[in-house]
């Protein structure tokens, strides 16, 4: 019995563990997509002058959960409701940002990156990504550097913290 | 109309909707100016509503007009006017921006003017024993502006391209500069032509008329009113390249045309074969005279004197 119990310990930690280190790694990949959805975007612009709420859908079918879904809401805010596009943008933003492993960070990126959107020409526009693709560059970097110092580390630590509970409680 | 109801904002659709109930169906022009009154033409006549226009409306309606992305709708902003769904026309004013002397595009936009498209089918028939015989005639049509040039141009080329009982449809190319004839949205037509139709959409007439000699091969070319030196050459390239050539020319009467230096060559080597003469008495569209090549008066309409 008490084996048992020490058992579960050790797995649920490990566990934790293994989720935190699934975060870390979640986060520069989401960012990549993000960055490669913004570049995509940029194309759209510039080469296919396409509306946005055309454009968001095109980005919605090019990406993956959860950043599509993203996308797909924006691209309905704006077809059926009477909003601007910067108010659909940070709206879908809030829905979309807790499913996701973005950080803050990137929150205030992209929302500043949303009241830009529609607004300008075409060189204006294109401005705006390359401006929030610097940032999101920047950002990356930081969640590349994380994920390298902490990842093993959050790993280890679960399992460690569970054979240390282990044996206190033995 | 459904198309202009979808892109007014709600204000101003509620302002038409209280002071307007009935005459909804007469709506010839919705104008709307920032902080100034809305205004809507009906059946001729012009009224201001007791609404004033807030800055929040026009933003609102550049939103919907450019589907909230301004970068979409450049090339519009630079002319100055857009097409919707439908075929209704949106002019633009504001504040111009300009690079290197040419206009970049409108910011600011303080004035619309909505012109809601009426399609008038039928209009032409009368015309055909006059234009055809065994081919399409090289034909003129003449008229000072709001007499129905456009709107008559636009029923022969439903007519040419979708026949009658005896005439078989023909190849009809449309190079529409000002997106007024065939009133395309993404390069579709919305204005019922027949099936035997292309058009090059917002194309400079010159260039137009000769990439559809080139790639289309059509029987009959429409344009809308030639008027610059090249447009004159392009219309000699295509009559002469067997294609029979349709457009309009500002002006009262055939006169009026002759004194235009630039169409010189063209009436000089009598091109045209027939020209029609629009006048807007007693109502726009009404045809005055139709002459041939010659001068000869094919048919005058009998002046009612009073």
């Amino acid at each position: 019995m008490k084996w048992f119990g020490a058992l579960l310990i050790l797995a649920a930690s490990t566990w934790l563990g293994f989720a935190a280190a699934r975060l870390l790694h979640e986060r520069p990949r989401q960012l990549r997509q993000l960055k490669a959805a913004l570049r995509a975007l940029e194309a759209e612009v510039m080469y296919g002058h396409t509306p946005l709420a055309d454009a968001a859908m095109h980005l919605a079918r090019q990406t993956t959960a959860p950043l599509s879904e993203l996308f797909e809401r924006f691209a309905a805010a704006l077809c059926t409701e009477e909003t601007s596009a910067a108010e659909a943008w940070e709206k879908s933003l809030r829905a979309v940002w807790g499913k996701t492993a973005l950080k803050q960070g990137e929150f205030e990126v992209m929302k500043q990156f949303g009241a830009t959107l529609g607004q300008y020409d075409r060189l204006t526009q294109q401005r705006q990504i390359a401006l929030a693709l610097a940032h999101l560059e920047r950002e990356e970097a930081e969640a590349l550097d994380n994920q390298a110092r902490y990842a093993k580390m959050a790993k280890s630590l679960g399992v460690l913290a569970g054979l240390l509970l282990v044996i206190l409680l033995m | 109309m459904e198309a202009v109801w979808g892109i007014l904002p709600k204000t101003v659709a509620a302002a038409l909707q209280h002071h307007l109930p009935s005459c909804r169906r007469g709506i010839e022009e919705i104008r709307i100016r920032v902080s100034r009154p809305l205004e809507v033409i009906v059946d001729g006549t012009a009224r201001l509503l007791p609404y004033e226009v807030t800055k929040e409306d026009g933003v609102h309606l550049l939103n919907k007009l450019s589907h909230y992305s301004i970068y979409a709708v450049e090339e519009e902003l630079k002319r100055g006017f857009m097409t919707i769904e439908g075929g209704h026309r949106v002019g633009l004013a504001g504040k111009v921006i300009t690079e290197g002397g040419k206009v970049k595009a409108i910011r600011d936009v303080s004035s619309f003017n909505i012109r809601i498209a009426k399609e008038q089918i039928g209009i032409a028939e009368p015309l055909i024993p006059y234009v055809y015989d065994g081919r399409w005639r090289h034909t003129m049509i003449i008229g000072s502006p709001q007499t129905g040039k456009t709107t008559l141009l636009r029923d022969a080329a439903r007519l040419i391209s979708s026949g009658t009982g005896r005439i078989p449809a023909q190849k009809v190319a449309i190079v529409d500069e000002r997106s007024e004839i065939a009133g395309c949205v993404k390069g579709i037509p919305q204005f019922s032509f027949g099936p035997r139709l292309d058009v090059l959409d917002a194309c400079p007439k010159a260039e137009g008329m000769m990439m559809m000699i080139r790639a289309m091969s059509p029987d009959v070319m429409i344009v809308d009113e030639i008027g610059r030196e090249e447009d004159s050459e392009a219309v000699l390239e295509a009559a002469n390249a067997g294609v029979s050539v349709w457009t309009t020319v500002h002006g009262r009467n055939i006169q009026d045309v002759w004194q235009r230096p630039t169409l010189g060559p063209v009436m000089e080597q009598k091109v045209f074969e027939r020209f029609i003469e629009l006048t807007n008495i007693p109502h726009p569209g009404s045809i005055r005279r139709i002459l041939d090549a010659g001068g000869t008066v094919l048919y005058e309409r009998a002046v009612v004197h009073r």
